[in-house]
């Protein structure tokens, strides 16, 4: 389980998180909705230990990731995606996915390997294990960027607008993957932009707004009446909606 | 007076002998100066502020201070400070620690220009600082910095020259035994102007094939 | 007192090395000046032989010790040519080349960072190649030029410690003087180094200020 208990976050003289309350169990996928600038991803960065937390407490699986020392443990139970892609520019697709679990689950080079070839075989990389990012297209990076993720055998993934850089075409072949993802059961934190996305694969839906997280409902309750009842989240609804 | 140069003919192996001591001198000062220079990059980039400032002030010294100061304060204060080394040894360790300052600058610019979303993903992962920085950092930073650093070891290569004033027959030491034993002063240092302006040629071009081998997977671009 | 200790007289004979140095570095950087700036216009209009020869002449100084350059000079040219060569012109010609050639590479790549459609623009409105030149491009090229030619001032602040070698009276030179009468090497080169080092500072100092100046001017002139 991940635990979010009273986070604050503030960047110089900005709160972009203003008291936090959030568990995600395991099993769940929960989507995190909200305007940009909302505190979306500075969540995200929270809970994998990018930033540094002003006050309260995150525990991934009971490791506090503000203890330097629990924060490996919690790192280990979590596989972040980023919105860049992020892949080591010198390593090739394989290299990139199976680089953590040899240095840090010290899994021997060729079983880490083919572990690899494994997952990227799953996403359609079958063909691509062996090129370097420069060679890929963005959607491929960023199923290679999820593979990386998958590798460490993460209790939880943290998708961190990992569809915001790519044109329709390939945004729909990352969605699809991640559909398959979702219905294996893997826990996952989605935070996105896409909202009849997030509505098919989500069992709830937090709803970010300047720093506070003001719902926190079960997906067909947020899209229903009871969300519809919430200003805010009607009005960023109805927004996204007309773009 | 006619320009000769038949008389160096049986002055070659002599000169060689001081090339390939130049050679010696050079690859050892050139592996000293990156180990050096990539212990002082990683300080000079560190989150450490007393580490990066000791870095700064390094660099700093060693950049600002003339090299042939920085020998002969070694080769004429260390014998005082009861340490015997010989003059090869002297040359080597001073160019190192001359050629490490500029490394360093070199490896810290290389690091500063890494995507730091890419450093972020290896952290996420779990990876220990150490190995972020073998595996990541490193190779990162090595593969953009092949041209600069060139442009290092090149300029090491003609300072190279400089040990000849602390006794060590390299190629312009050996050059200048040459010279005062034929009279042809003009030919031989002559020669040897062409000789370091053909070496480092050949080095600046070996350096832009490593470049272009390490880069290649870089340069053909995204589909 | 014993015949090796330092005497008072010492830091005035310091001094008057600083100030030989610093003579030569100065006039040298502006012959440079002068002699680099003249061959990157032969390189602007083209001028056929001149400008390969200009290229060659500035590759060859560039990459040869000045050391080596130095020895041909001082050494090479009064044994071939049956001249007097002195010490302190020898250091000038070397010293003077060996900045023109580096003030030559500065010059042209601040010339060639001036857009072409700039030029272009300035053709098409009837105005001269010359009047191109000092109009539009020189003010622009001066400050674009500025940064680098701080770092190579400070570089060649440094190199002029090599005329030592040939035996004009340097700061270097007054080092080793008062180091083999002395016998404190640490001392010595610790004093030589602070003082080159001091310079090299007022030099980067200096050389920002002005490029502070520069870009505040442009900035002005733009709005």
């Amino acid at each position: 389980m991940i635990s979010i208990t009273g986070l604050r976050k503030s960047f110089g003289a900005a709160t972009v998180l203003n008291g936090i309350d959030l568990e995600i169990r395991q099993g769940e996928v929960v989507s995190v909705l909200g305007s940009s600038g909302s505190g979306k991803s500075t969540l995200i960065r929270c809970i994998n230990g990018l930033e540094k937390i002003d006050a309260g407490k995150i525990t991934v699986d009971g490791f506090d990731v503000s203890k330097p020392r629990e924060l490996s443990e919690a790192r280990k139970r979590s596989g972040t995606v980023f919105q860049l892609f992020n892949l080591y520019p010198h390593m090739t697709a394989v290299q990139n996915v199976a680089l953590a679990p040899i240095e840090v689950l010290k899994l021997p080079r060729m079983q880490a390997e083919a572990e690899a070839r494994e997952l990227l075989h799953s996403v359609g990389l079958t063909e691509r294990a062996d090129a370097y990012p420069s060679q890929l297209s963005g959607g491929q990076r960023q199923r290679v960027g999820i593979c990386r993720a998958l590798a460490m055998k993460p209790s939880y993934l943290l998708l961190d607008e990992v569809t915001s850089a790519l044109d329709p075409e390939m945004t729909s072949e990352v969605l699809s993957i991640l559909a398959a993802l979702a219905k294996t059961g893997t826990t996952m934190v989605f935070v996105t932009h896409e909202i009849e996305f997030a509505r098919s694969i989500s069992s709830r839906i937090a709803f970010l707004d300047k720093g506070q997280l003001i719902a926190d409902l079960p997906t067909e309750e947020f899209f229903s009446a009871t969300g519809m009842a919430l200003p805010r989240v009607a009005q960023f609804l109805s927004k996204m909606r007309k773009d | 007076m006619k320009f000769d140069l038949s008389i160096l003919a049986k002055h070659i192996p002599f000169l060689l002998e001081g090339a390939w001591l130049t050679l010696q001198a050079c690859t050892l000062a050139v592996l000293g100066s990156l180990v050096l220079g990539l212990a002082i990059g990683a300080m000079r980039t560190s989150a450490s502020p007393l580490l990066n400032r000791l870095a700064a002030v390094y660099i700093d010294i060693f950049r600002n201070i003339p090299f042939i100061v920085q020998l002969f304060f070694f080769y004429f204060g260390l014998p005082e400070i009861g340490i015997y080394i010989d003059a090869f040894t002297t040359g080597v360790v001073a160019l190192s620690i001359a050629g490490g300052a500029f490394t360093s600058d070199v490896i810290r610019s290389g690091i500063l220009a890494i995507d730091p979303g890419v450093i972020e993903a290896a952290q996420v992962s779990g990876l220990r600082k150490i190995t972020i920085f073998r595996k990541i950092i490193l190779p990162i930073a090595l593969r953009a910095s092949v041209r600069p650093l060139g442009s290092v070891f090149i300029n090491l290569i003609l300072t190279s020259s400089i040990l000849s004033t602390i006794t060590l027959n390299e190629l312009t030491g050996s050059a200048k035994i040459v010279a005062s034993n034929t009279f042809r002063p003009f030919e031989v240092y002559f020669v040897l102007l062409v000789a370091y302006a053909a070496l480092t040629y050949s080095v600046s071009i070996l350096i832009g094939m490593l470049h272009r081998y390490l880069n290649r997977h870089q340069e053909e671009g995204a589909v | 007192m014993r015949y090796g200790d330092f005497t008072p007289f010492d830091i005035v004979l310091l001094l008057q090395g600083l100030g030989v140095s610093l003579a030569l570095f100065v006039s040298t950087t502006l012959i440079g000046l002068f002699i680099g700036t003249v061959w990157a216009v032969i390189r602007f209009y083209r001028v056929p032989v001149l400008m390969q020869l200009v290229t060659f002449v500035a590759e060859l100084l560039k990459n040869s010790p000045v050391l080596v350059q130095l020895f041909l000079v001082f050494f090479g040219l009064p044994a071939f040519l049956k001249i007097n060569v002195t010490p302190t012109e020898a250091a000038v010609i070397t010293l003077s080349g060996n900045s023109a050639a580096f003030i030559y590479v500065i010059a042209v790549s601040a010339i060639e960072s001036v857009g072409r459609d700039q030029i272009e623009a300035a053709r098409v409105f009837g105005l001269t190649r010359w009047q191109i030149l000092r109009r539009v491009i020189a003010p622009q090229a001066t400050a674009f030029a500025i940064g680098p030619l701080t770092g190579l001032l400070v570089n060649q602040l440094q190199v002029t410690s090599l005329i030592s070698v040939i035996g004009v009276m340097d700061l270097t030179k007054v080092g080793n003087i008062l180091n083999l009468r002395t016998l404190k090497p640490f001392l010595v080169w610790t004093a030589v180094g602070l003082l080159y080092y001091l310079t090299a500072k007022l030099v980067t100092y200096a050389g920002a200020r002005f490029e502070k100046r520069l870009r505040a001017h442009t900035a002005w002139k733009g709005l």
